[in-house]
């Protein structure tokens, strides 16, 4: 009989990745890449704000795009359709992207030209909360009809982004959506949050995202 | 349900842990979940077997032990827990607290030879 012990390990199961996207990090910074990593539920309008950045921005430095699904390739060729470098990332099943993946999918785009990649994440507000993906800056997409209790039931999400796109103004004639109740939440969870309200649809709210994202980037990449 | 791609993981850590240390046999597998994070203990049990499955746990059982999610109340210095408590400190009737635990997924050791 082979005698047993007890070997401790104390290690938290998100410690491996949390080093792996740190690391990822200080690469990005010394290659002057800003990435930002893009998460919503599905149907929030993911791909429409970014396709609407990729407009505003486009003139004034390079961008590439990572689509993130658990199938199917047509966000990608969305994006596609506007000159942009992209590409598709397909998680086999995960809800969700983590440091790893995300480093495969940098060198599938191929980052030494890109000043500003998007890593638009897999569509969910759970799980892409839990994974530093060693993104540069965290933005989340909540739309006006999902509803304005969405920073009490997935308070995690609201409590890790540096900010918060309320999408869809243009429909809220349409729901019960309270703006002072959403931004009332989501500070308390999140003091430091910036909320800007947009419609992806009409371009409203956009240039002000647009002066967010260029501070932003121009701050990482030592501009 | 994100749970199977996550205990892949951390049975990728103890692989290399046991590879690390020389174990050759795993008896035990004791995990800390607690109460406020994601992980839902049941799910973790039910896909156990498929997560271990070819690795050199295959044969090991999995133990769960729960943490408690307690926080401290800003008012009035109360530790409580959090679910009993619906959120709301007991003692003084405020929501205004900060968490102390409740939100770890660790693996906290291995019986193993």
């Amino acid at each position: 009989m082979d005698a047993y012990k007890v070997l401790e390990i104390k290690q938290s199961v998100f410690d491996d990745n949390d080093q792996q996207a740190d690391l990822l990090r200080t690469e990005l910074k010394k290659e002057q890449t800003f990435l930002l990593n893009l998460m919503s539920s599905p149907g929030s309008g993911k791909t429409t704000t970014v396709l609407r950045t990729i407009e505003a921005l486009q003139d004034e430095m390079t961008i590439g795009i990572m689509e993130a699904d658990i199938d199917s390739d047509v966000d990608a060729r969305t994006v596609a359709g506007t000159g942009t470098k992209v590409i598709q990332l397909h998680t086999g099943g995960m809800c969700h992207l983590d440091a790893d993946m995300t480093r495969q999918g940098l060198l599938g785009l191929g980052t030494a030209d890109i000043d500003f990649a998007i890593l638009e994440n897999v569509g969910n507000l759970v799980c892409p909360a839990e994974f530093d993906t060693g993104a540069s800056k965290n933005a989340m997409i909540l739309s006006v009809p999902e509803g304005d209790d969405k920073p009490l039931k997935y308070p995690l999400m609201f409590s890790i982004v540096d900010v918060l796109l309320i999408n869809k103004i243009d429909a809220v004639d349409y729901f019960d959506f309270d703006f002072e109740a959403v931004k009332e939440r989501v500070t308390k969870l999140n003091p430091g949050i910036k909320v800007i309200p947009i419609s992806a649809k009409t371009g409203e709210g956009i240039s002000e995202w647009a002066d967010w994202l260029r501070t932003e980037v121009g701050s990482w990449n030592g501009i | 349900m994100h749970e199977l791609g996550i205990l892949m993981g951390a049975i990728n850590t103890v692989e290399n842990f046991a590879k690390k240390n020389g174990v050759t046999k795993i008896q035990t597998l004791v995990l800390q979940i607690g109460e406020l994070s994601s992980m839902i203990p049941k799910y973790i049990e039910d896909c156990y077997p498929t997560a271990v499955e070819g690795t050199l746990l295959q044969e090991t059982e999995l133990k769960i032990e729960i943490l408690p999610g307690n926080a401290i109340c800003k008012s009035c210095n109360h530790v409580f827990n959090l679910i009993e408590n619906e959120d709301t400190c007991p003692n003084c009737g405020t929501q205004d607290w900060e968490i102390l635990c409740g939100k770890e997924f660790m693996i906290k050791e291995i019986i193993a030879c």
